[in-house]
């Protein structure tokens, strides 16, 4: 199970998954902090519901694909001598770049989601940066491993006719290996094409043995290892274990996704176990991430003469709550969705804000700063390109799942768009700005 | 996706090759070693833009933190139970020893995940709705119900390995 075909394959699924996570991310980050030339889609209304929750259950999905990418490669650690070519430094350094950052990203990604936070750096500017970084000696992992990874695409070019691995020949020299590994397979499918496969399968079956073992004391250690496992020499029994560590590497990925995941997708709700997040549970039956009391609001927001003011260049205007309430209030069904993953739908009601904008004669192509009445905090301050305030699903809402607002909500009334990050969906609301 | 790139041109390319890997290869790793080194600066310049040079011991204390986790204490123990269950099990049929090694990494791998989530919960979360399960207990029963999956599953595979067993004598 520890060759190059087993790294291949789990390499590939956790590169695939780490793609995902990098792309999700930088859209969840950009909605973020979007350059100044920026628009992002309003519809469909789920879609940063559904990237954020694939961004978190990709990371969680890697957890035992990483694991079980380095259990498959773990002797190579001890490889002796350590360096033996000098493509090999590159190899090795990139490979220490790549597990300590992508451990530390998957450790406090997860945590993050927990809310918790041991370590002594900040968590977003860390994990942007990382991002970066892990994906960058991915791909130099991947540039020196290339010759292997195309070696061992397939399953047919990595096991012979009785199931037996087919290590790449040539010298003990990996880079000289990586090499002939390519060399060999441009051989077998040219013996593969015009003959039948007796002659091509013959040939490296030859090869199995002749696999570049460590030396030394670790050497002595590994073979003694060897030897525990000789019955696996055996194809039949081979290719049992190998069963049994691809079924273990899918079944833990299968069992934290489906386990957790039901915080962001309807269809696994019923199996969230152990999700940091239950739909549902909360004031207005909706989960909460800043309290009021933590915003500071307690007393502003339950101000009898509190007032929403929204101003264009020199005319302003105050609603009441109980203005705002006679206004024409609209329906909509639009998802809260945090970007530590979980989301949830709700039916919100309140004025539509293009309504709001038209009354103080904004015109449509103006950004708005929306200001909470929160005192400080790193989402005080909100700016809503366009896109959305013109999007006639955004509403100023009143009310949440047939209810007034809870004050943990946002009462007396808090912003809600389509398809941005739940940070951005303004409670407490105080000023709204066309700039 | 870069299969048919990266693989040299196999049918009609002489014999005696010139020795090269083949081209797209060579050109594929030229980007990737660029693309990635390229990607490695940006991720240090991000940092060095956002992160305080004051955090920069802590970080660096964790990166390595991590390596050492892994390499020096989870695959040595990974690695060490797999030997034992390796040198142990040598009478039992592979099967088995592979459907138990399946229902053990499951296990271990969900309680890698909630531990930090109990520990998170213990220390008091910022409100009701964050963390709202008993992790502990449900952790308990993740358990519970991954040994008895395994167990039936041994059960299934041994009596369907004897039903072969019987009717190849017979």
């Amino acid at each position: 199970m520890r060759n190059a075909r087993s790294a291949t394959v789990l390499g590939r699924l956790l590169a695939a998954a780490f793609l995902v996570c990098l792309l999700t991310g930088l859209y969840s980050h950009f909605l973020q902090e979007p350059a100044s030339w920026m628009r992002f889609p309003t519809s469909p209304v789920w879609l940063y519901q559904v990237t954020q929750g694939i961004h978190i259950t990709a990371g969680i999905a890697s957890i035992p694909l990483l694991l079980g990418k380095l259990h498959a490669v773990f002797p190579q650690l001890f490889q002796h001598p350590p360096v033996r070519h000098p493509v090999q430094v590159l190899e090795r350094a990139s490979i220490a770049l790549f597990i300590s950052t992508s451990v530390l990203q998957l450790v406090t990604g997860l945590l993050n989601t927990y809310q918790w936070y041991p370590w002594p750096f900040p968590f977003k500017q860390v994990h942007f940066a990382l991002s970066f970084v892990i994906i960058g000696s991915l791909a130099v992992h991947i540039a020196v491993k290339l010759p292997l990874i195309t070696r061992y695409w397939r399953a047919r070019d990595s096991y012979d006719a009785d199931g037996r691995f087919v290590e790449p020949s040539g010298e003990l020299d990996p880079a000289r290996a990586e090499h002939e590994a390519v060399r060999e397979l441009a051989r077998m499918r040219r013996d593969d094409a015009p003959t039948s496969t007796s002659t091509s399968t013959s040939q490296p079956a030859a090869a199995v043995h002749s696999a570049p073992q460590p030396r030394g004391l670790v050497g002595r250690v590994t073979r003694w290892i060897d030897d525990a496992r000789e019955p696996e020499r055996d194809p039949a029994r081979s290719r049992v274990s190998r069963r049994g560590f691809f079924g273990a590497v899918g079944a833990s990925t299968v069992g934290v996704v489906a386990l957790t995941a039901g915080q962001s997708f309807t269809p696994l709700e019923p199996l969230n176990a152990f999700g940091p997040r239950q739909r549902g549970i909360g004031p207005n039956d909706l989960p909460v991430n800043r309290t009021a009391s933590a915003a500071k609001v307690l007393e502003t927001a339950m101000d009898p003469d509190w007032t929403l003011t929204i101003a264009h260049g020199e005319r302003t205007m105050a609603f009441t709550a109980s203005d705002l309430e006679a206004m024409a209030q609209g329906d909509e069904h639009l998802p809260i969705s945090c970007v530590e993953g979980w989301s949830q739908t709700a039916r919100w009601r309140g004025p539509r804000l293009v309504e709001l904008m038209a009354l103080v004669g904004a015109p449509s192509d103006r950004s708005l700063r929306v200001t909470s009445l929160e005192e400080k905090g790193g989402y005080r301050v909100m700016l809503m390109g366009p896109e959305y305030a013109n999007d006639p699903t955004t509403l100023v809402a009143l009310e949440v799942n047939g209810g007034r607002l809870d004050i943990e909500h946002g009462y007396p009334a808090r912003m809600i768009a389509p398809g941005r990050p739940g940070v951005l969906q303004t409670k407490w609301l105080s000023l709204i700005e066309v700039i | 996706m870069t299969r048919s790139s990266a693989v040299p041109a196999v049918p009609s390319s002489s014999a005696s090759g010139s020795g090269a890997t083949g081209r797209g290869v060579r050109v594929a790793r030229a980007v990737l070693v660029v693309v990635g080194i390229a990607l490695i600066g940006l991720g240090g310049w991000v940092l060095t833009e956002t992160v305080s040079p004051t955090r920069y011991g802590g970080l660096l204390v964790w990166l390595i933190g991590a390596v050492i986790a892994h390499d020096a204490i989870i695959a040595p123990v990974v690695a060490g139970i797999a030997l034992l269950v390796g040198r142990t099990g040598r009478r039992i049929s592979p099967a088995v020893l592979a459907i138990v090694q399946v229902g053990i990494v499951l296990g271990v791998v969900l309680t890698l995940v909630v531990v930090p989530e109990i520990i998170a919960k213990a220390r008091g979360p910022k409100n009701d709705t964050v963390l709202p399960f008993d992790y502990g207990v449900r952790l308990g029963v993740a358990w519970l119900v991954v040994v008895v999956l395994t167990a039936l599953a041994v059960v299934a595979w041994t009596v369907l390995a004897r039903r072969r067993e019987a009717r190849r004598a017979a």
